[in-house]
């Protein structure tokens, strides 16, 4: 099957450090399916190699090429460019909010994993040895149905789901704000570790940092996090539990004197 | 610009920049917005207040005054920014401890409707009483 192809405009943001931003027009021509990645691997094969952006996997497993595409976060590998230009013409394209730019579109993405090993913990991909059925163990045609079916499987895949994108951190208006703040990756994964956890005193530190300065706190509600993980992690969910179980301590504690 | 892109720094009105933004960050920016708005108005409270200590004469014509269609207009816009910054403080008060963190949206949905109909509430009775 051929896919019709069409030329379509884009306005790409182009920095570099110590020079003013500015948008710079392509046109390319992709076929009907293609992805606004696609369209960024062309600019760069065809038109300008000088072009900065991130990409991996190509399909929203890395969360490398999350950039804001008409004003939106989202993951270039996934958003259709015929979605995209009926949105806004010519496609604009322009690096995530609230980190530093490298150079155009790709971001410092250091501060932002520093912020999700701030527990100390390791908090991304731990869980799989502790899966209660292992599925290196499995025969191939069993696999997937295993790990699907798999009891409370649910409580270790709703973190591991977190692809560590930086759309959280993007759209939180209170990073905007406050550089001080953890932000929601960094408190989602505080929540699942604490979660997955069976010692108390880490449960304990793990809450005292979420209670502590840059903690949930300095959250302001918007769930604009959850509103726009393209994985469905709900971080702003995780913040207000995490809120929740430090609310219920203190009661406790006030009663208990 | 540059300077702001290469060190991570944000505008301090980046909050209110809601283009590609959904209803939750349209109720924080609105929250702070009308939160701003009733402290100043507050302090404009206060001042009209200390026109009594003038006598009476100033403060009727202050009344006389006051109910010009500007000034109605204004009170119709404190009402506004009162009824959504209390409402959608109960949506944040109950979501910002953990209860009825999945139906923040509902929440906030029905909370404006409520503030709709209070509005008109207090409009009706305001054209009753003249």
């Amino acid at each position: 099957m051929t896919e019709e192809a069409a030329s379509i405009d884009l306005e790409v943001l182009r920095y570099r450090p110590g020079e003013q931003a500015r948008l710079e027009n392509f046109s390319v021509v992709v076929a009907a399916g293609a992805k606004v990645l696609d369209a960024l691997d062309t600019i760069w094969a065809t038109q300008d190699h000088s072009l900065m952006f991130r990409r991996a996997c190509h399909h929203s497993s890395c969360g490398a090429c999350a950039m804001r595409i008409n004003g939106r976060e989202r993951l270039a590998c996934i958003t259709a460019m015929a979605d995209a230009a009926q949105e806004h013409h010519p496609i604009r394209v322009e690096p995530l909010h609230n980190l530093p730019v490298v150079g155009d579109l790709v971001v410092d993405v250091a501060g932002f994993f520093a912020r999700m090993t701030a527990s100390d913990l390791v908090i991304t991909r731990t869980a799989e040895p502790e899966l209660p059925v292992s599925v290196d163990r499995l025969p191939p045609p069993l696999r997937l149905r295993q790990v699907v079916v798999a009891e409370d499987l649910g409580r270790f895949t709703r973190f591991e789901s977190c692809i560590e994108c930086g759309i959280c951190v993007s759209v939180c208006p209170s990073m905007a704000a406050d550089d001080g703040f953890l932000g929601p990756a960094a408190l989602a994964g505080i929540h699942r570790t604490r979660e997955a956890t069976r010692d108390p005193m880490e449960s304990a530190h793990l809450l005292a940092l979420a209670d502590g300065d840059g903690g949930v706190w300095r959250c302001h509600s918007s769930f604009e996090c959850t509103a726009s993980c393209p994985q469905a992690v709900d971080p702003a969910g995780r913040i207000m539990s995490l809120r929740g179980q430090i609310v219920s301590r203190r009661w406790g504690r006030l009663w208990r004197r | 610009m540059a300077e702001e892109m290469a060190s991570g720094r944000r505008r301090p009105t980046r909050w209110l920049d809601l283009r590609g933004r959904h209803e939750g960050a349209w109720a924080y920016a609105l929250n702070r917005l009308t939160g701003i708005g009733l402290v100043a108005y507050l302090y404009v409270h206060l001042g009209v207040l200390s026109l009594l200590a003038h006598g009476p004469s100033t403060w009727n014509s202050f009344l006389a005054t006051s109910k010009a269609p500007f000034f109605t207009a204004l009170d119709a816009l404190v009402l506004l920014g009162v009824l959504f910054h209390s409402l959608n403080g109960i949506r944040l008060g109950l979501t910002g401890v953990g209860a009825a963190v999945r139906w923040h949206q509902l929440l906030l949905r029905s909370l404006m409707a409520l503030a709709v109909v209070l509005f008109l509430v207090a409009g009706l009775l305001w054209s009753i009483r003249g």
